[in-house]
């Protein structure tokens, strides 16, 4: 392998690029969907009423609902209504999630709505792949390596970088998919970088627990070293759950009535900022606690377990929201960087369309690879032009077919009977399977072809999602929040019809590519 | 910029010199890193675990970049004196 | 704040255009004939006067901790817009912002 720098940056960023670009397609496409997980899920839960009401009416209604249904709980959760997500979600019991049941914010009705993956699916496949949590995570890290080694070794390869900064040639093959890879790769560099880094850096010690092993030796010690340490306020969950433990055991105290909560959350709020919800241990009795919890969002740090601690009788201040030291900080601001909880709806949309264009840059690529292999088709031996064919057949179903398999979803929450059991799990199941159906689509049309239909269903589908409300639904565009996603997935779907407008266009004018069949029939 | 498709042993050389050999010199850094910043533990822990992805991808290129085979295992061995440097405590407790 | 996200959008994308043309190559595609040095040293300082009013606007919208964040987010998608603008339709994509410009007014009277 004797070669110049340049040529071994190419080779690694050429395979590597296309060995992990499938996987990193996957994971930006589904990334940049969870930026919208909340719009989504109420997407897919069309019975949530779409009424705006007062977060202190709403707590109202739940304390009333729980106070009738578990007045013995060792514990409520309240989750309350907010700008992103009017749902009002209550449980007894000592889990925070599941096992809950969402409440009508305005008459405290339980609401009987369809079970649904709801936009955590794509949350989820976003860093767990759907596989179990630590194959998925560790898989997902991996590839998200692979993709800073691709950036930098683009950049080494890239020679023209400032000189070609604006440059894109369209409509000449080759030169423009490098055009469009390029300028797209580096004018959102800042952006690729900070998304992946602080991707990384999210599961920070689980990937790379050197420093742990190294100064503390088992990972056990260090989380009870971040706990017990006074001055920093980390007490937050660990400390709380082991008095909790404490408490249990002893006798039952008193009755007592519950504190006001409107003051309570007042004061909270001007501490914290919005408010998310809240859960109260003991309920109705003298040694009650109110744990109150922002949402996430009102800073960049990524503050999961922030909280407040009152008391719930008095309703005086047991713990204030704990500081994170500026080293942890500086791990939680990044971590909340790509979290993009931060900044409301216009930051959220910047990440958004930031996410697309990262996806796009992946999809474009891979379609690259291909372009460039296909001009030597006629003088590979046959073995090589079925590994060709198949690259081909992957790329197909990894860009347009996970598109398809994504709007899919949606569909299938439409379509599925509300009272089938394990909804939920046939969505999923949905999901995958019109990804299958992609690949077998894909394996068996021609490249183009393949291209075409599929880009042009994805269209479709994306562009009739409204149409589908309107065919399901009783009252389809009530909530603001659908009427927003539905729009979304009509503009995607126009895009999405333009390019497979220009496949087939493409299709028309170029030289039929030899059919995979007459390959296959070769190489026998 | 042809692609260059090299018999397939050096590539697999290459490719666990970059993904094993680089994580644990990676890790092996990160360790030592973590032990001689002059801060107190829980801090030393993340200033010394945050640029670790940097590190594990420059390892990664070094092992592709480098000229031989052998300068690619190169690098991987010096995560043994960095693993020294950071474990020693530990293993003179193990030894003691 | 809509008023001042969307003037940091605005901004951005003017400062990106205004750093295009200080390119010969793109200044000839867009208007047919070569600048001048002095035009293009103008251009350029344009360009990074726009993107400095751009992270002026981001600030003012998000504050100094959210805003650089933003601010880059802007100027990313401003550049990828023109890029996908510029061959297809070279004088709409750099005078777009001129266009723009008194829609931003409306959203600004608008929110008050």
């Amino acid at each position: 392998m004797k070669q110049t720098l340049t040529q071994s940056m190419a080779w690694l960023h050429t395979w590597g690029g296309l060995v992990f670009g499938w996987l990193l397609f996957a994971i930006f496409l589904t990334g940049t969907l969870a930026v919208f997980d909340k719009e989504l899920d109420l997407w897919m839960r069309p019975e949530v009423p779409a009424q705006k009401v007062e977060q202190s009416q709403a707590l109202q209604r739940a304390l009333e609902y729980l106070q009738a249904k578990h007045p013995q709980a060792e514990r409520w959760n309240i989750s309350l209504p907010s700008e992103r997500s009017p749902t009002l979600g209550v449980s007894a019991g000592n889990q925070r999630r599941g096992g809950g049941e969402l409440l009508n914010p305005q008459t405290g009705e339980p609401l009987a709505v369809r079970e649904t993956a709801g936009g955590g699916f794509f949350f989820r496949f976003h860093f767990t792949l759907n596989m179990p949590r630590t194959l998925g995570i560790w898989l997902v890290g991996l590839a998200a390596m692979a993709m800073l080694v691709a950036l930098v070794s683009g950049i080494v390869i890239h020679k023209k970088i400032f000189k070609e900064f604006f440059t894109f040639r369209p409509g000449k093959g080759q030169r423009s998919w490098l055009d469009g890879h390029n300028a797209s790769a580096v004018l959102l560099l800042p952006f690729h970088l900070m998304i992946t880094y602080t991707g990384l850096v999210i599961f920070l010690l689980i990937y790379m627990p050197a420093a742990v092993d190294a100064l503390y030796g088992d990972r056990e010690a260090f989380g009870r070293a971040l706990r017990g340490a006074p001055v920093e306020q980390q007490a937050g969950r660990g400390g709380e759950q082991g008095a909790r433990h404490e408490r249990a055991e002893r006798p039952r105290a008193a009755p007592a009535p519950l504190a006001a909560l409107g003051p309570l959350l007042a004061e909270a709020e001007q501490q914290m900022g919005p408010l998310a919800g809240l859960s109260i241990d003991h309920p109705g009795r003298s040694d009650a606690r109110i744990e109150v919890r922002p949402i996430l969002g009102n800073r960049i740090e990524l503050t999961k377990g922030r909280s407040m601690l009152f008391d719930g009788v008095n309703g005086a201040v047991l713990r204030a929201p704990a500081e994170s030291r500026p080293s942890q900080l500086t791990q939680r601001v990044m971590a909340g960087l790509h979290f993009a909880q931060f900044g409301g709806y216009p930051m959220r949309w910047l990440y958004f369309l930031c996410g697309l264009v990262s996806s796009a840059m992946i999809a474009s690529g891979l379609v690259l690879f291909c372009v460039k292999r296909r001009r030597k088709y006629a003088s590979e031996a046959p073995a090589a032009r079925r590994v060709s064919h198949l690259i081909e057949a992957l790329n197909l179903a990894a860009v347009a077919g996970l598109s398809l398999a994504c709007i899919g979803l949606l569909w299938a929450n439409r379509l599925l009977p509300v009272e089938l059991a394990q909804r939920a799990a046939w969505e999923v199941n949905a999901f995958f399977a019109v990804w299958l159906l992609s690949l077998l689509h894909a394996l068996w049309r021609p490249t183009l072809r393949g291209w075409g239909e599929q880009l042009g269903l994805s269209a479709l589908l994306c562009m009739a999602l409204p149409l589908l409300s309107l065919l399901t639904l009783p009252e389809p565009w009530a909530q603001p929040l659908h009427q927003a996603l539905e729009l979304t997935s009509l503009a995607l779907g126009m895009a999405l019809a333009g390019l497979a407008w220009r496949v087939y266009r493409r299709q028309e004018a170029a030289p039929p590519l030899p059919r995979r069949g007459a390959v296959m029939q070769e190489a026998l | 910029m042809a692609i260059i498709a090299p018999a397939w042993w050096p590539v697999v050389c290459r490719i666990l010199a970059a993904i094993v050999g680089g994580y644990a010199f990676t890790y092996a850094c990160t360790a030592a890193l973590a032990r001689v910043l002059p801060l107190p533990a829980a801090d030393a822990v993340w200033v010394a675990s945050l640029p670790a992805f940097a590190l594990y991808t420059l390892a990664m290129l070094w092992a592709f970049a480098a000229r031989s085979l052998w300068r690619a295992w190169w690098g991987v061995a010096l995560a043994l004196p960095l693993g020294l440097l950071g474990f020693w405590p530990l293993l003179m407790e193990r030894l003691a | 704040m809509m008023t001042s996200f969307f003037a940091g959008l605005l901004l951005a994308y003017a400062g990106m255009a205004a750093l295009c043309l200080g390119m010969e190559r793109h200044f000839k595609q867009v208007w047919q004939h070569l600048p001048s040095p002095g035009q293009r040293q103008a251009l350029r300082l344009a360009g990074w006067a726009l993107l400095a009013g751009s992270f002026a606007a981001c600030v003012l919208a998000w504050g100094w901790a959210m805003g650089p964040v933003g601010w880059l987010g802007q100027v990313s998608l401003g550049g990828f817009l023109l890029l996908m603008l510029l061959p297809y339709w070279p004088r709409l994509a750099v005078l777009l912002p001129v266009f723009a410009a008194p829609w931003l007014g409306l959203v600004g009277v608008i929110q008050g």
